[in-house]
C-alpha cells in the first residue's frame, strides 16, 4: 500500500511526538505545552466530526468537555470511582447529552445551530457555577493527589501523562478516520450541503447528524477528562468557556482544515505554541498586545488560505519539486476524500 | 388493464394561501412511462418533492405499491422504492462521480458492495471515464445523467426524473430517452416532468397535464395534442401547432 503525503507526514509527526520527551524537559514548560496542544488536537478532531464532515458548526463543545471533567472528577472525589473508568461514563453521559440536544436543535443550520449549541454550554456554565453543593461552584474543584497511582490516573512526572494524552490524540484520529472513509463518511459528508438529495437516496439526515453528534459529544468528554487529570484544578469557567474551549477547538479545525484528518492536528500545532509565544513575548507589554498580535497572525492564516493550512500542502509539494505554482488558494483537491 | 403502483389521491398542498397542488389525482401503472407537464409554476415540482417526501401534504394521500407513503419521510420512501432527480441537480460536491452513485447504493448495500454497484450503473451509462471526476469539473447535462445513475443506486421501483434533458443536446436526449426505456423494459415505473416536448410525446406511454395544481387533461400523447383544455391552458394555440408538427 502506498502512503499519500498526508500519511507520510502523519506518520512523521507521531514518530516526533513518541520522541519528543527524549528531548525535552521532563518538568519544563514545553512538555506540558505539547500535552496542552495534543489534547486540543484530539478535542478539535472531535469536534470535526460534527463540524467538519456534517458542517454542523457547533459553538457549544465546552459543555461535552465540562461533562467528561466533571463527571469523572465527581465520580472519583465522591465515591472513589478510578478517573480511567469516569472517563468513560463520562463519555456516555455526553453522549446522552449530545443526544438531547440534538431534539430540538439538529434541524437548525449555520448560525442558528451555532448559536443553539453555544447557549447549551452557557447553560451548563451557569448549572455548574450555581450548584455548589455538587460542583463546587465558582470555586472549582481540586484532583486530590495521590502519589504515583497509575490506577487513579495519577503521576509524578508530566511524561506518562504526555503518553496518555499522545494515544488519545491517535485514538480521536483513528475514530475521524474510520468515519471519514467508511459508509457513515459518505453519509455525512452528502447531507453536508446538500441534505435534501441525500435523504430522497436514502439517507436518515436526523439520525445521522445524532449519531455524529453523539460520538463527537464522548470523545470531547474523554478529551475534557485527561485534560482536567493533566492540570489537576479546574473551575466552571474554564472547562465551559466559549472562549478557551467551544471556539478554540472550532478555530484549531477551522484553520487547520475543517473536514480532514491532520487539519485539527496541523492547527493545533500552529495556533497553540503561537498563543504561547505570543504571551511569553508580549504579555509584559500593554494589556491585550499578546491577545491582539495572536489575533492578526489568526487572521492572516484564514486570508492566505481560507480552506485550512492542510490545503497549503500540494502548494508546497509544488515548490519543492520546483513547478510553477498558482496561488495556495486557487487549488482545489476535488474529487478526493480529503486527508 | 390498469396495475397501479403509486395512486395520487386529492393530493393538497398550500403554501399561504397559494394551492400549489389541489386535490390532484392520478394513477401510474406498473412500468408505465408517464410524462407531467404544466406551464411554469403549474406545481410539477411541488408534486415531484411530494411524492418523496421532501414537502407534507395538507390532505389526501399518495400510496406506493399499496403503502400510504404521504406520512413518511424522504429516506423511507427512499428504502421502499421511489426516489427522484433534482431539476437544477443536487449532487454532493464534496465527492466524485462514483462517490455521488456509492453513497445512494448504501440504502441497501455495504460500502464494498455500493461501491461496485456504483461503478457498474456508471458502466452501463457510459460514464465510467468521469467516474473520478469532481462535480465542479462536470457540464450540466453530465450532471443530470449523475443525478440519474444515482437514483438508479437506490433500486427504486419508482424513478422521478425532474427536468433531465434541460440543456441536453438532442442526440444526448435521445440516449437519455433510451436509458429511460431500457430502465422502463428492466421492471421500473417511471414519472417525467420535461419541457421537451419531443421527448414528452416520444417516451411516454401516458401524459398528465396540470395547471395551477390541478389536473386539466390526463390520455395518451396523441390526446393530449389534440386536448383543447390543454392547448388553452399550456400550449397556446400557435405554439400548439408547432410543436405537435415537430412531435
Amino acid at each position: 500500500m502506498r502512503l499519500k503525503p498526508t500519511g507520510i507526514l502523519l506518520l512523521v509527526l507521531f514518530v516526533v511526538a513518541v520522541l519528543l520527551p527524549l528531548g525535552l524537559d521532563p518538568r519544563g514548560n514545553w512538555l506540558r505545552v505539547m500535552g496542552t496542544v495534543m489534547i486540543f488536537a484530539a478535542a478539535a478532531q472531535a469536534w470535526n466530526i460534527m463540524g467538519g464532515l456534517a458542517n454542523q458548526v457547533s459553538l457549544g463543545h465546552a459543555a461535552f468537555f465540562g461533562i467528561g471533567a466533571y463527571v469523572s472528577t465527581l465520580l472519583y472525589i465522591n465515591f472513589g470511582i478510578s478517573p480511567w473508568i469516569g472517563m468513560l461514563i463520562g463519555a456516555l453521559v455526553a453522549a446522552g447529552a449530545g443526544a438531547l440536544i440534538c431534539l430540538p436543535t439538529l434541524r437548525l443550520t449555520g448560525h442558528y445551530f451555532a448559536l443553539a449549541t453555544l447557549a447549551f454550554a452557557e447553560v451548563c456554565r451557569v448549572i455548574a457555577n450555581s450548584w455548589s453543593s455538587v460542583t463546587g461552584g465558582p470555586v472549582g474543584l481540586t484532583i486530590p493527589f495521590a502519589g504515583d497511582a497509575p490506577m487513579l490516573f495519577q503521576f509524578r512526572s508530566t511524561v506518562p501523562y504526555y503518553y496518555i494524552i499522545l494515544a488519545l490524540l491517535v485514538v480521536v484520529s483513528l475514530v475521524f478516520w474510520r468515519i471519514q472513509v467508511g459508509a457513515f463518511g459518505y453519509r455525512l459528508r452528502a447531507l453536508r450541503e446538500t441534505p435534501e438529495a441525500a435523504s430522497v437516496v436514502g439517507v436518515n439526515v436526523f439520525r445521522t447528524k445524532m449519531i455524529a453528534t453523539m460520538i463527537s459529544a464522548a470523545l470531547t468528554a474523554l478529551c475534557g477528562t485527561v485534560f482536567v487529570q493533566f492540570t489537576f484544578f479546574f473551575d466552571p469557567d474554564s472547562v465551559f468557556s466559549l472562549t478557551t474551549i467551544s471556539i478554540r477547538l472550532a478555530m484549531i479545525a477551522i484553520v487547520g482544515g475543517l473536514g480532514t484528518l491532520i487539519g485539527p492536528i496541523i492547527g493545533a500545532l500552529f495556533l497553540l505554541p503561537l498563543e504561547e509565544v505570543a504571551i511569553t513575548l508580549l504579555s509584559s507589554q500593554a494589556s491585550g498586545v499578546a491577545q491582539l498580535a495572536f489575533g492578526v497572525v489568526l487572521i492572516a492564516a484564514i486570508l492566505i488560505e481560507p480552506r485550512g493550512l492542510v490545503a497549503l500542502g500540494p502548494w508546497i509539494m509544488r515548490r519543492l519539486k520546483g513547478g510553477q505554482p498558482s496561488a495556495p488558494s486557487d487549488m482545489t483537491a476535488k474529487g478526493e476524500t480529503n486527508v | 388493464m390498469s396495475d397501479p403502483i403509486l395512486s395520487l389521491n386529492k393530493a393538497t398542498v398550500t403554501f399561504g394561501g397559494v394551492r400549489a397542488l389541489d386535490d390532484l389525482s392520478f394513477d401510474v401503472n406498473r412500468q408505465e412511462i408517464v410524462g407531467v407537464i404544466g406551464p411554469n409554476g403549474a406545481g410539477k415540482t411541488t408534486l415531484f418533492n411530494s411524492l418523496v417526501g421532501l414537502q407534507k401534504l395538507r390532505s389526501g394521500t399518495i400510496t406506493l405499491d399499496g403503502v400510504v407513503v404521504s406520512d413518511r419521510k424522504p429516506h423511507q420512501i427512499a428504502a421502499l422504492g421511489m426516489t427522484k432527480t433534482f431539476q437544477n441537480t443536487s449532487l454532493f460536491p464534496d465527492m466524485d462521480v462514483l462517490g455521488n452513485v456509492t453513497t445512494a447504493g448504501l440504502l441497501h448495500h455495504p460500502l464494498a458492495e455500493a461501491r461496485d454497484k456504483a461503478a457498474d450503473i456508471l458502466d452501463r451509462m457510459r460514464l465510467t471515464p468521469i467516474a473520478r471526476a469532481g462535480i465542479d469539473a462536470l457540464t450540466f447535462p453530465q450532471r443530470a445523467l449523475i443525478e440519474m445513475a444515482r437514483a438508479m443506486a437506490t433500486n427504486p421501483r419508482v424513478l422521478l426524473l425532474d427536468e433531465v434533458m434541460a440543456a441536453l443536446t438532442p442526440s444526448e436526449m435521445d440516449e437519455v430517452m433510451e436509458t429511460a426505456r431500457q430502465l422502463r423494459a428492466d421492471g421500473l415505473t417511471i414519472l417525467v416532468v420535461e419541457h421537451h416536448m419531443r421527448a414528452i410525446m416520444s417516451l411516454c406511454d401516458r401524459i398528465v397535464v396540470v395547471s395551477f395544481g390541478r389536473k386539466i387533461a390526463e390520455g395518451t400523447p396523441d390526446q393530449i395534442a389534440a386536448d383543447p383544455a390543454v392547448i388553452e391552458a399550456y400550449l397556446g394555440s400557435s405554439a400548439k401547432e408547432k410543436e405537435v408538427q415537430h412531435a
